[in-house]
C-alpha cells in the first residue's frame, strides 16, 4: 500500500470515528430533549387547559389526554432508537420526524399560538448539529406534509379560514426552506472542516510514525557502531 | 441472533407500530375535538327583556356569553377585543359571565373574566345560573349576538375558527362587517364549553 493511500484511509477512518461519536451524542441529546418536551407538554396542558366544563361539572380536558398519550406515542420510538441504535441514519431520521411532530403537538396544545411556531425553527437548528443535511430534508418534509394535509382537510386549524388559496402551505414551507438553505450550507461546511482536520491528524500521525522509524533505525545503527571491535 | 438482540428488535418494532398509530389517532382525535362546535343558540330575533340591562340606544349591541373556566374562551375574548377595535365606537358590548348556583365566592374570578373586564366599551355582567344565557337562547361559551340599534338580531354564532384557536375567521369578519353596515344577517359555529344544556 502506498504512503498516500494509507494516509487517506486513516483520514477517512478518523473522520468516520469523529462524526459517529458526534452523532451518538446528538442522538442522546435529542432523547433527553424529547422526554423534556413530553413532560413540558403535559405540564403546559395542565396549566393552560386542565378541565373542560359543562355548567358546573368538569372533566379532564382533551388537551391533557392528548399531551399524555400522543406525547408518549411520539417520543417512544426515537428515544428507544437513541438508546439501542445510536448513531444510525434511521435513528436520526426518526428523531427529525418526531421532533417536528412534537412541534405540531405543542402548537396544538397552545391553541395555535404563533409564538409556539418558533419551536419548529429552533428544532431545525438543533437537527443541524448532526451535520447531515438529509435529516433536515426529512424534518422539512414532515412540516410541509403536516401543513399541506391540514390545509386540505382542516384548513381552519392552520390558516383560520375555510377556503385558503391552494398554495398557502408553500408560503409557510418557504420560511422553513429559507432557514434550511443556510443550515444545509453549515452542515456541508462543518463536514468539510471535520474532514480537513482528520486529514491533518492522519498526516501528523504518519509523520510521527516515520520519525519513530527513523529514530529506531538510527538507534540500531549507533548500537552496531558501538558494539563493533576497534580495528585501527 | 442472541435473545437480547431479538428482544430489542421486537421492542423497536412494537414502538414503531405505536409511533405510527399514535400519529394517525392523535391527529384524528385533535381534529374531531377542535372542529366539533357546541350547541348553536336559539336566539330571539328581537332584543329580549333583561333585568337591569338595557340595549344600547346609540348603536349596535354586542353580547358574548362566557364560561369563566372554559380555556377555549380565552380565544373568544381575544377575538372580541379585535371586533371592538374594528367596530364603530357607538357599539356597546355586554359580556355575561356564567356563575352557577351555590358556587364558592370568587368562583367566576378567572383569567378569562379578568380579560373580559379589561375590554373597551364593555360591561361585565355576572350571569347567575345562566339566566341571561337562557334569555338569549345560548348554550355555549363564546356564543356571540349582535343586535342593531333597532334591536333586531344581526348575528348569532361564535367568533373563533375552532376550539380555542384565535386568529382570522369567518365569525369575527361577519360581526365586524354587520356592526359597520347594520344590514344583513349571519351565523357561524360556536366553539367552547357548555353553559346550559338544551
Amino acid at each position: 500500500m502506498s504512503m498516500e493511500s494509507s494516509v487517506t484511509e486513516r483520514a477517512a477512518e478518523l473522520s468516520a470515528q469523529t462524526i459517529d461519536a458526534r452523532r451518538v451524542k446528538i442522538d442522546r441529546m435529542f432523547a433527553g430533549l424529547l422526554v423534556i418536551q413530553y413532560l413540558a407538554g403535559i405540564a403546559g396542558a395542565f396549566a393552560v387547559s386542565p378541565y373542560a366544563w359543562a355548567g358546573k361539572e368538569r372533566v379532564l380536558h382533551m388537551h391533557v389526554w392528548i399531551a399524555i398519550l400522543a406525547g408518549a406515542g411520539i417520543a417512544i420510538l426515537p428515544v428507544l432508537l437513541a438508546i439501542f441504535r445510536p448513531g444510525t441514519a434511521l435513528t436520526r431520521h426518526v428523531i427529525a420526524a418526531s421532533q417536528m411532530l412534537s412541534s405540531a403537538l405543542l402548537i396544538h396544545l397552545t391553541g395555535g399560538r404563533i409564538e409556539t411556531h418558533f419551536h419548529v425553527f429552533g428544532s431545525l437548528a438543533f437537527l443541524a448539529f448532526y451535520l447531515d443535511w438529509k435529516v433536515l430534508l426529512t424534518a422539512t418534509t414532515v412540516v410541509a406534509a403536516d401543513h399541506f394535509l391540514r390545509g386540505v382537510y382542516w384548513p381552519e386549524s392552520v390558516y383560520g379560514v375555510t377556503n385558503p388559496e391552494w398554495w398557502r402551505f408553500l408560503e409557510h414551507a418557504a420560511w422553513v426552506v429559507f432557514e434550511d438553505i443556510f443550515l444545509v450550507w453549515a452542515c456541508i461546511l462543518g463536514l468539510r472542516e471535520m474532514n480537513t482536520a482528520s486529514a491533518r491528524q492522519a498526516e501528523v500521525e504518519h509523520l510521527s510514525e516515520q520519525e519513530q522509524l527513523k529514530s529506531a533505525a538510527l538507534e540500531m545503527a549507533l548500537a552496531e557502531i558501538r558494539s563493533a571491535p576497534a580495528t585501527a | 441472533m442472541s435473545a437480547r438482540r431479538r428482544i430489542i428488535a421486537l421492542v423497536l418494532i412494537a414502538s414503531a407500530a405505536i409511533w405510527v398509530t399514535t400519529i394517525a389517532l392523535a391527529l384524528d382525535a385533535m381534529r374531531k375535538f377542535e372542529s366539533t362546535p357546541g350547541i348553536a343558540a336559539d336566539a330571539p330575533q328581537r332584543w329580549p327583556s333583561l333585568q337591569a340591562i338595557d340595549r344600547n340606544a346609540n348603536g349596535s349591541t354586542l353580547v358574548m356569553l362566557i364560561h369563566p373556566h372554559c380555556s377555549c374562551s380565552r380565544a373568544s375574548i381575544h377575538e372580541l377585543a379585535e371586533i371592538i377595535e374594528a367596530a364603530p365606537r357607538t357599539l356597546h358590548t355586554f359580556v355575561f359571565v356564567y356563575r352557577p348556583k351555590e358556587s364558592a365566592a370568587g368562583w367566576e374570578q378567572t383569567d378569562v373574566t379578568r380579560a373580559a373586564a379589561g375590554l373597551r366599551r364593555t360591561t361585565l355582567v355576572i350571569d347567575q345560573d345562566g339566566a341571561a344565557a337562557r334569555r338569549f337562547g345560548g348554550f355555549t361559551s363564546g356564543q356571540t349576538f349582535l343586535y342593531d340599534r333597532e334591536g333586531r338580531l344581526r348575528y348569532a354564532g361564535g367568533v373563533t375558527s375552532l376550539r380555542g384557536h384565535a386568529g382570522l375567521n369567518g365569525g369575527r369578519a361577519a360581526v365586524i362587517r354587520l356592526a359597520n353596515t347594520e344590514s344583513g344577517k349571519a351565523t357561524h359555529p360556536v366553539f367552547g364549553c357548555a353553559i346550559n344544556s338544551r
